[in-house]
């Protein structure tokens, strides 16, 4: 069984795999690699997924949704601003998580959502691959926090996927470029999608990427130029803000619009009657902004890899914004050097996910000399008193990595111990983000200041946090109860994950008709060699009843009725079963008079062993 | 040690036998994690090729399609190892390892500093309020003097002469001159 990687992007996902060596981008029927990450939910409870849903989002805006990867693992009110972007409708009681209301239906997830998507990559693997795939690689960006990494594990769960590792986009395009230029030395890749920026310096040392620093916003992309333009072009129509529907219009024109101007000097975006024109003059005013507020991370990462822009070898363009010239430009100004494009920006991170999920076969050619060495992209820190965070795992640590604190308590018979984690680099725990409070339980009850409470905090090698506590004079083992602060819980999962067989009902129907279909294929086929060799056999009108019988399994082996055909197999098996009866008397009379057991019983059907067994 | 599964003696952490992943050792030094020498001169390039020596057979990539328990065991390893190679990769944290056998000061905020130490720094805060900078100036002296004598200190020590009593203290009064260097001149100058 084959590994996948799988690009699970803002706008677009892929999903690729390594074959005779090479990693490959699977396409779909229309030989085109990208699914757009685009679903909508139909009323009568059929999903859509991809270029459909995408270019029919302006006919049905309240029931289709893009670019849900900004959503993901993020609370409410955290992002009113994005849902407003997309006339998104926000389920207002749920605090811990998003949920968008749709017509007609429940309220979905943007797990759910990516999980739609992610399930029609699965099937695209299957159908390619012949057979279920054995993991995923599932690729984020690398300045995704833990509750982003949560969410989107919890996506490739419901969509019936095991995930073998989350690996940062920007390290998945550094493998992919290191492994076929065969370089060594350091990288930047710049990688820049629809809705989220990252920027990772790389060292690749004798085989080792050691990935050295990374930085970058998961709010930032090229999203952020449709919008300015969006507005850019409404305004000079003279038009106010309107309509959901209309808006998605809006948003699929400028963004047409904007992909001309990668090549065209000006592009022309009719909208409502309106025709306006932008130049590459005005559009690269208008995303200066967005594109400038990148260098902040670059110079950040660069910071904290102790490196100057000019010890930097080479940079690599990732992600389909980069194709905006403005970008090319002002990454080529930033590191003084011409980025690397080789690469087709939109595939890159699936090929580099593919090859990893390659190596973690463990059998693969590349993973004997290959290993790689990521990092945590943010720092993570427990709330001490007054509300300031005391750092226990630093950014840019590589990951996994643990580390142990030593509580205590304050108040003498104190079994109960609060502990509030967060990420983020500022100094007070309010600015950071709040991953969440794991309350230790069960404690000794011991004068105040006695009890030690060793807290190991692990993170693993998909950058996700596991806690564990020991009281280490008792050695009781604290409970850790955790609330995450944001996200879906195990039980919420488990729901979404019965749901999802639900829907997996369809699958299993299909498999039983398949099984159906060939038995009775294997029936008709044995019933007409028998007629062919033993004609002579059968009973006058016998026939006619067989052939009737035969003929109706056809016809229903052509439709989708399981039961049917399943009642016509068994139908035709009792039909010739008289004429069966004969063969296999004419067979045994055949053989009492002289010839061997063993033959006999191979052509009576009966195992060897039987026959064997009867000569004994 | 004996491998857990095969039953067969085990030096690395990698069985040669049946090639299970083998628990990392209960004493996490870093320097025996690592199999570099005890030494506080060490080059971080000597570092980086040991730890990726031992990377390449413990880390978790190699083990994604083995069994739960060789993953789990593989992300105790490596977790141990980055850590070996963040202790060993910073002068003032192996300094202290070896000092101490930790890396971090063990108790919040280190050692008591000397009184006459601490003198020093009050009459160096007063010179910075007639000439303003004058305290990260001395600090900055300082902490070359003191990196001077840890050297020494070091150097006399895997000579098999000397001793590390002083370390401790040393480190503390390191960390205590290199905050004032980073500390804003005094206000009102």
């Amino acid at each position: 069984m084959a590994n996948i990687g799988i690009d699970l992007g803002t706008t677009n996902s892929l999903v690729a795999v390594v074959m005779s060596g090479k990693a490959r981008c699977l396409l779909d029927e229309t030989a085109n690699p990208l699914l757009p990450s685009a679903v909508r939910y139909e009323p009568d409870g059929t999903v859509v997924v991809g270029r459909a849903a995408r270019d029919e989002a302006a006919a049905h805006p309240e029931r289709t949704f893009t670019s849900v990867k900004r959503f993901m693992g993020r609370a409410p009110a955290e992002c009113k601003a994005d849902a407003a972007l997309f006339r998104y409708t926000m389920d207002e009681s749920e605090e811990r998580f998003v949920r968008f209301s749709v017509p007609g239906r429940e309220p979905v997830t943007p797990v759910e959502v990516s999980a739609e998507v992610l399930k029609v990559l699965r099937a695209r693997a299957i159908e390619c691959l012949f057979g279920e795939p054995g993991g995923a690689v599932i690729t984020v960006p690398a300045y995704f926090d833990d509750a982003q990494r949560q969410a989107t594990k919890d996506a490739a769960r419901i969509a019936g996927l095991e995930v073998l590792r989350l690996l940062n986009e920007p390290t998945a395009a550094a493998i992919a470029y290191g492994l076929d230029k065969r370089e060594t030395g350091t990288f930047a890749v710049y990688d820049l999608g629809g809705g989220t920026f990252d920027v990772s310096i790389l060292e690749l040392n004798d085989g080792i990427f050691q990935v050295l620093a990374t930085a970058g916003d998961t709010h930032l992309g090229g999203d952020d130029f449709d919008r300015a333009l969006g507005e850019h072009v409404l305004a000079k129509a003279g038009l106010d803000r309107r309509g959901d529907a209309d808006h998605r219009e809006l948003l699929l024109a400028v963004e047409a619009a904007k992909r001309q101007l990668t090549d065209a000097e000006q592009a022309t975006v009719s909208i409502g009657g309106a025709a306006v024109t932008v130049t590459r003059a005005e559009f690269d005013a208008l995303i200066r902004p967005t594109v400038e507020r990148t260098g902040a991370a670059c110079r950040q990462a660069l910071g904290d890899a102790k490196l100057t822009a000019d010890k930097i070898d080479a940079v690599v363009l990732v992600g389909g914004s980069t194709r905006v010239p403005l970008v090319r430009t002002y990454v080529g100004e930033l590191f003084g050097r011409v980025p690397y494009t080789d690469l087709d920006p939109d595939q890159v991170v699936a090929l580099g996910a593919a090859m990893q999920a390659d190596i973690l076969t463990g059998s693969s050619q590349l993973s004997d000399d290959l290993l790689l060495l990521d990092v945590i992209p943010l720092s993570l820190g427990l709330e001490v008193m007054g509300g300031v965070v005391e750092k226990f795992i630093p950014r840019c640590s590589t990951i996994p990595f643990s580390q142990s604190q030593t509580f205590t308590t304050h108040v003498d018979n104190q079994t109960a111990l609060d502990l509030h984690i967060v990420q983020g680099d500022r100094e007070l725990a309010r600015d950071n983000r709040s991953l969440g409070r794991f309350k230790l339980s069960g404690l000794p009850r011991l004068p105040a200041g006695i009890p030690r409470i060793r807290v190991e905090f692990l993170v693993d090698a998909d950058g996700i946090l596991t806690v564990h506590a020991k009281e280490e004079h008792t050695g009781i083992e604290a409970r850790t109860e955790v609330k995450p602060s944001y996200g879906l819980s195990e039980d919420e999962i488990e729901r979404m994950l019965e749901d999802s067989i639900d829907h997996a009902e369809t699958d299993v129907d299909v498999r039983l008709l398949i099984e159906a279909r060939v038995e009775a294929d294997g029936i008709l086929t044995a019933v007409q060699k028998a007629l062919s060799v033993d004609v002579a056999l059968l009973l006058p009108g016998e026939q006619a009843v067989i052939d009737a019988v035969a003929s109706a399994l056809q016809t229903a082996m052509t439709a989708e009725d399981r039961k049917r055909i399943a009642d016509l197999s068994h139908k035709l098996d009792e039909v010739t079963a008289p004429f069966a009866q004969r063969r296999i008397e004419r067979d045994l009379t055949l053989a009492l008079s002289g010839r061997d057991a063993g033959e006999v019983g191979k052509q009576l059907g009966l195992k060897d062993r039987t026959a064997t067994g009867e000569k004994a | 040690m004996i491998c857990y599964t095969c039953n067969e003696a085990v030096k690395g952490p990698v069985c040669v036998g049946c090639t299970a992943l083998q628990p990392p050792p209960f004493s996490l030094d870093p320097f025996v994690l690592l199999g570099v020498p005890r030494r506080y001169h060490l080059a971080a390039a000597q570092v980086d090729e040991a730890y990726r020596t031992v990377a390449r057979r413990v880390h978790p990539d190699k083990f994604a399609a083995r069994p739960a328990v060789e993953r789990r065991m593989s992300l105790q390893w490596t977790a141990a190892l980055n850590e070996a190679r963040r202790v060993l990769k910073d002068p003032d944290r192996r300094a202290r390892m070896l000092a101490t056998g930790q890396a971090e000061p063990r108790e919040k905020g280190g050692p008591k500093l000397d009184p006459t130490f601490l003198a020093e720094i009050f009459e160096w805060r007063e010179q910075d309020e007639e000439t303003p900078g004058a305290l990260s100036e001395l600090a900055r002296e300082r902490e070359a003097e003191l990196r001077v004598e840890l050297d020494t200190i070091f150097v006399a020590w895997e000579q098999g002469t000397g001793d590390l009593t002083l370390v401790e203290d040393r480190l503390a009064r390191l960390k205590y001159v290199t905050g004032l260097i980073r500390e804003p001149s005094a206000p009102g100058s």
